[in-house]
């Protein structure tokens, strides 16, 4: 491949995305005429472009918008109810000023509260990020199979059970194998 | 007569949600579809898809009209769309993947969320190859392929220059002829 | 800003005091013998593109399973013992034994037993915090799968 091909084939792609000047545009479509290895580039990257396209551009089916309006519309909710309780509770502060001290003592008791949280209620979320990881140590599936999952985002265990590859039956209730133990 | 979509905005920003909500119905699907070609998960490239409209609706004062209101639009969509697959790939993907085959065993859940496609091999291989490309490649060819934009555009969206849109392109090819060559 | 008078200064300080006091008594660790059981039987499936808003504190979990439809069939919550079993019958002629193991109070060992019309269909030992949950799934029910999410709080 000559140094002239390698410049024809690195521009090829915005050849046929037509974004080349009418010079170049020119340039290309000559050399195209003379040389059957460019030529064979072209139809490589017309192939890939048609299947690329016949994959992205085909809408995935049975997905539906009809949720997805409502979706935007609670996300828009929720912060204007968050900004009308900070207002109302902006209003609120500029109160009489014989109520002004409550103010600072009630941020103070709120603080203890939370800190103490743990003990009026254990294992609340307040107080403070749970692990929520589960420990599988020991498992049977009577003869079925058996996938523990564990995602990072949610801190999810799955147990997930599945049939065999042969399709039992799990009425039969039969325990083939034993199932993985952890 | 419809109104174009700096009319819609010009409404959004004076109050009326009905008018953000028209252009929500005029452009869901497309934002989307470019959503979808970078995460490759449908449920994940819904939720994402909702937050883009959500910001761009808080955004929505700022935007003067210097762009159409599509790119600033899709620009939105596709830095979120990056920043996802980022957050994701900081997750262990094995999760899913196990998931998935675990649920594909039992033919419960469509694997691919592209299943009208036929010829499985070079689908299940393009799919592959799509996924091993970086998000930023990803967001090029998808918004070439898919969207049909021009470099000018894309380059707007991704906020960088048309020869880098160009080159990236370039790359991104390159790498899905290397990988997809028996098919091609 | 006027200052508070005498008395509400004194009201003041001794919240504050009960506070602190509570929160120095909770610290100590005491083995709870209650513990509360949880459970929500799921139906998860591909037919429709519901989302049951009851589901709502479970769904980023949920969705991790890439079904399109979740519905919740049932939900209950027991307390019982430290090696009691707490029973729930399960949609589908199943039923679930769960039965707290001795541990303390932040984190728990949960023995599952699932069964259906006598026979046995998962046992299971799983440790989590207190508080926690985690979903056991993938029996076929009602053309989908059903899913039981089991949390257990110590009391």
């Amino acid at each position: 491949m000559t140094n002239r091909c390698e410049d024809m084939r690195d521009r090829m792609g915005a050849w046929l995305d037509g974004e080349l000047s009418r010079s170049r545009f020119e340039e290309i479509r000559v050399h195209l005429e003379s040389c059957s290895a460019c030529r064979e580039e072209r139809r490589q990257l017309e192939k890939l472009q048609a299947s690329l396209k016949e994959l992205l551009v085909a809408v995935p089916s049975n997905v539906s918008f009809e949720r997805f309006w409502p979706g935007v519309e609670q996300r828009i909710e929720r912060q204007r109810s968050w900004y009308e309780n900070l207002l109302g509770w902006a209003r609120d502060l500029s109160a009489p000023p014989q109520l002004a001290w409550a103010v600072p003592a009630v941020i103070v008791l709120l603080l203890l509260g939370v800190f103490s949280l743990e003990s009026f209620f254990p294992g609340s979320r307040l107080a403070g990020q749970r692990n929520n990881f589960a420990n599988v140590e020991s498992i049977d599936a009577f003869g079925r199979n058996v996938a523990v999952l564990r995602e990072n985002e949610t801190k999810t265990t799955i147990i997930w059970l599945y049939q065999n590859q042969e399709g039992e039956d799990e009425s039969t209730g039969e325990k083939s194998e034993a199932g993985p133990s952890f | 007569m419809e109104s174009s979509d700096w009319e819609l905005v010009q409404k959004c920003q004076a109050g009326e949600t009905s008018a953000f909500q028209e252009l929500v119905s005029r452009y869901q699907q497309k934002i989307f579809m470019v959503i979808l070609g970078v995460l490759r998960d449908r449920e994940d490239s819904m939720e994402v898809a909702q937050e883009a409209f959500f910001r761009a609706y808080r955004k929505i004062k700022g935007f003067q009209g210097g762009s159409s209101f599509y790119t600033w639009l899709y620009r939105i969509a596709v830095n979120m769309a990056i920043d996802a697959q980022r957050r994701q790939k900081r997750n262990p993907l094995e999760f899913r993947e196990n998931m998935d085959s675990v649920l594909e065993e039992q033919h419960e859940v469509e694997k691919d969320p592209f299943a009208n496609v036929h010829d499985k091999e070079l689908r299940a291989s393009l799919s592959a190859a799509i996924n091993d490309l970086t998000a930023e490649h990803k967001a090029v060819i998808i918004l070439r392929t898919v969207e049909g934009l021009s470099y000018k555009d894309i380059g707007e969206i991704l906020g960088c220059s048309e020869g880098t849109v160009m080159s990236r392109l370039h790359y991104a090819r390159k790498k899905l002829q290397g990988k997809l060559k028996a098919f091609l | 800003m006027s200052l508070p008078g005498k008395r509400a200064r004194r009201v003041l300080l001794f919240s504050i005091a009960c506070c602190l006091v509570s929160a120095l008594g909770g610290a100590a660790e005491t083995t709870s013998q209650i513990v509360q059981v949880k459970i929500g039987a799921i139906l998860a499936s591909n037919k429709g593109d519901e989302f049951d808003a009851r589901l709502a504190p479970l769904e980023k979990q949920l969705k991790l399973m890439k079904y399109r439809s979740y519905r919740l069939l049932k939900e209950e919550s027991q307390k019982v013992q430290r090696k009691g079993n707490a029973t729930f019958d399960i949609p589908g002629g199943r039923s679930l034994v769960v039965t707290p193991q001795e541990s303390g109070t932040k984190q728990l060992a949960l023995r599952v037993h699932l069964q259906q019309g006598g026979k046995p269909l998962t046992d299971t030992t799983v440790r989590l915090d207190s508080g926690g949950n985690f979903l056991l799934g993938g029996y076929p029910h009602e053309g989908g799968a059903l899913v039981i999410s089991i949390s257990a709080t110590a009391q």
